[in-house]
């Protein structure tokens, strides 16, 4: 039981810098990072070498789309070389601006 | 991957070559207008103006459409486009027949020079129509956008086709009306069939993409699309068959609404927008999108009231003046710096990404020339218009020096973003 609870604990700093990894992926276009833009929908780390990011973009024709998510493998494997990382790349639901966080409004002017 | 456009995105090399041709055939248009200003500014359809109006309209605006129309294909259709190898053969033969139609215009050889150019320039347009229209057929996305955008196709087919038999009738003379009665039906189809009706598609994805707006309601552009469609049909018809002045007036009607309806549509884009910072290219949109009222006012001007002739031609050129420069040269002025630096970036950097720190693709070229050019473009339209209308050629040449240090400030920024060398540095 305490064994569970240290991994649990580990897991949520390793997601934690994980998602701090993501706030410098930037749309090179709005230039703001994903997770202030809203985009990353879900973040899951199976405790082990396997991370699982569900995300969207701005628009399903956003022209940066294939920019983006390469930049998320290459940024997470930049500190994690050994970890899988995949995305999944969702539509639905579809981004809206009440997605943005109140630090990317700002951004935003 | 999973839909992305990137995927069906077409080779830089279709698509750059017409940004730096459109941005040198801007240029050669400012410089010949500054010289030959004295000998057009007070002749309805001087040959000179024909050939300057051709390079405008052909080299500048036509060329960068085709080259960005390349590139907006995979965003609207969500497919590639149909051959990218028709697509290298029609710019050759475009730039060819082009000169050639310029310099024919430019010496008046209308019998010869002409006949074969024209028919040269039809043969490329027609290879664009039909690369585009197979992709149009091959893509299942159906939307209010890609309807825009194919209707514009079509009546670009119908205004090259209209032009080119003007040309032919120069030689084998068989049109019923005189030369100027279908060069304004050719010039209308072009102004609204073709450009208006792209600019109306493109923009209406761009825009909402670019300002952060989620306004997903289109019945306005709907109405938008059959008004604009509708009045022009019956415009071409009436001027073409019965030149009724009641048909002309209802036609004129139902295109003005149109443009109020997708005007609507622009502004409610506006007030909903997120990004409440607009960089350069967007200033320059959104003032394209205001400027659209100009030539509106204009029109029912020149329809409603019964000028003297020579108040009809100074206000005719101004008519041709507010949409090639007010409303079309400054959309694209705008929009080369939302598309050309992200080709040319996602081209130089992509395989960087997240290895390497990259630049931004807004550092590829210089802001604050963009700024410059931007703040001498506007003056420079008001001075022109201005000096024809008064018939005062200082103003008029005053104006024009002001679009060449623009169209040279274009030029340069196209050419920076082009020629961008790879800059990378460590990841911190």
């Amino acid at each position: 039981m305490e064994t569970t609870k240290s991994s649990n604990e580990i897991a949520q700093i390793e997601l934690d810098i994980i998602e701090n990894i993501l706030t410098a992926v930037m749309d090179p276009e709005i230039e703001i990072d994903i997770v202030n833009l809203g985009l990353v929908y879900d973040l899951k780390y199976d405790g082990e070498q396997t991370v699982l990011i569900t995300m969207t973009l701005s628009t399903p024709s956003c022209p940066m789309g294939d920019s983006i998510i390469q930049d998320v493998r290459q940024s997470i494997k930049n500190k994690y070389k050994d970890f899988e990382v995949d995305v999944n790349l969702v539509f639905e639901p579809r981004w809206h601006s009440g997605l943005i966080t109140p630090e990317g409004k700002k951004m935003l002017g | 991957m999973n839909g992305l456009q990137t995927a069906h995105a077409p080779s830089p090399k279709v698509v750059v070559p017409h940004f730096i041709a459109g941005g040198l055939a801007f240029l050669v248009m400012a410089v010949l207008m500054f010289l030959s200003a004295s000998e057009w500014i007070s002749l309805y359809y001087h040959p000179k103006l024909i050939a300057i109006t051709h390079i405008g309209v052909l080299g500048w605006a036509t060329m960068i459409a085709l080259g960005a129309l390349y590139q907006l294909i995979p965003v609207i259709y969500e497919t590639s486009l149909y051959s990218e190898k028709l697509a290298k053969i029609t710019f050759l033969l475009y730039v060819i027949s082009l000169v050639l139609l310029s310099y024919s215009f430019w010496i008046t050889s209308y019998t010869n020079l002409l006949f074969y150019s024209s028919l040269l320039m039809f043969f490329s347009l027609l290879l664009f129509v039909i690369n585009l229209v197979m992709t149009y057929k091959k893509s299942n996305k159906s939307s209010i956008q890609s309807k825009f955008i194919a209707s514009s196709i079509y009546w670009l087919g119908a205004t090259e086709l209209l032009g080119t038999l003007i040309a032919m009738n120069f030689k084998l003379n068989f049109l019923s009306d005189s030369h100027l009665h279908y060069l304004k039906v050719h010039a209308h189809l072009g102004m609204i069939g073709w450009f208006l009706l792209l600019i109306i598609g493109a923009s209406s994805v761009l825009i909402p993409m670019f300002m952060i707006s989620h306004e997903t309601q289109t019945k306005k552009l709907n109405i938008s699309y059959y008004l604009i469609n509708l009045g022009l049909i019956g415009l071409s018809v009436d001027w073409l068959f019965f030149n009724s002045i009641y048909g002309i007036y209802f036609c004129s009607a139902l295109i003005i609404l149109g443009i109020a309806f997708y005007l609507s549509f622009v502004y409610k884009v506006f007030k909903t927008r997120l990004r409440k910072k607009l960089d350069t290219g967007l200033k320059l949109s959104v003032m394209a999108v205001v400027f659209l009222l100009i030539p509106v006012i204009i029109s029912l001007y020149l329809i409603g009231f019964k000028a003297d002739s020579q108040e009809v031609i100074r206000v005719s050129m101004n008519y041709g003046l507010s949409v090639i420069l007010g409303v079309i040269s400054t959309l694209i002025l705008g929009q080369i710096y939302k598309t050309l630096p992200f080709i040319i970036w996602l081209e130089r950097y992509q395989k960087y990404v997240g290895k390497y720190k990259t630049p931004l693709p807004r550092e590829l070229y210089s802001e604050q020339l963009a700024k410059i050019q931007m703040y001498l473009f506007l003056p420079a339209y008001i001075l022109m218009m201005n000096g024809i209308f008064f018939e005062q050629l200082p103003l008029l040449k005053a104006g024009i020096l002001m679009l060449i240090v623009t169209a040279f400030i274009n030029l340069y920024n196209i050419l920076k973003i082009v020629f961008h060398k790879v800059q990378l540095k460590e990841l911190q």
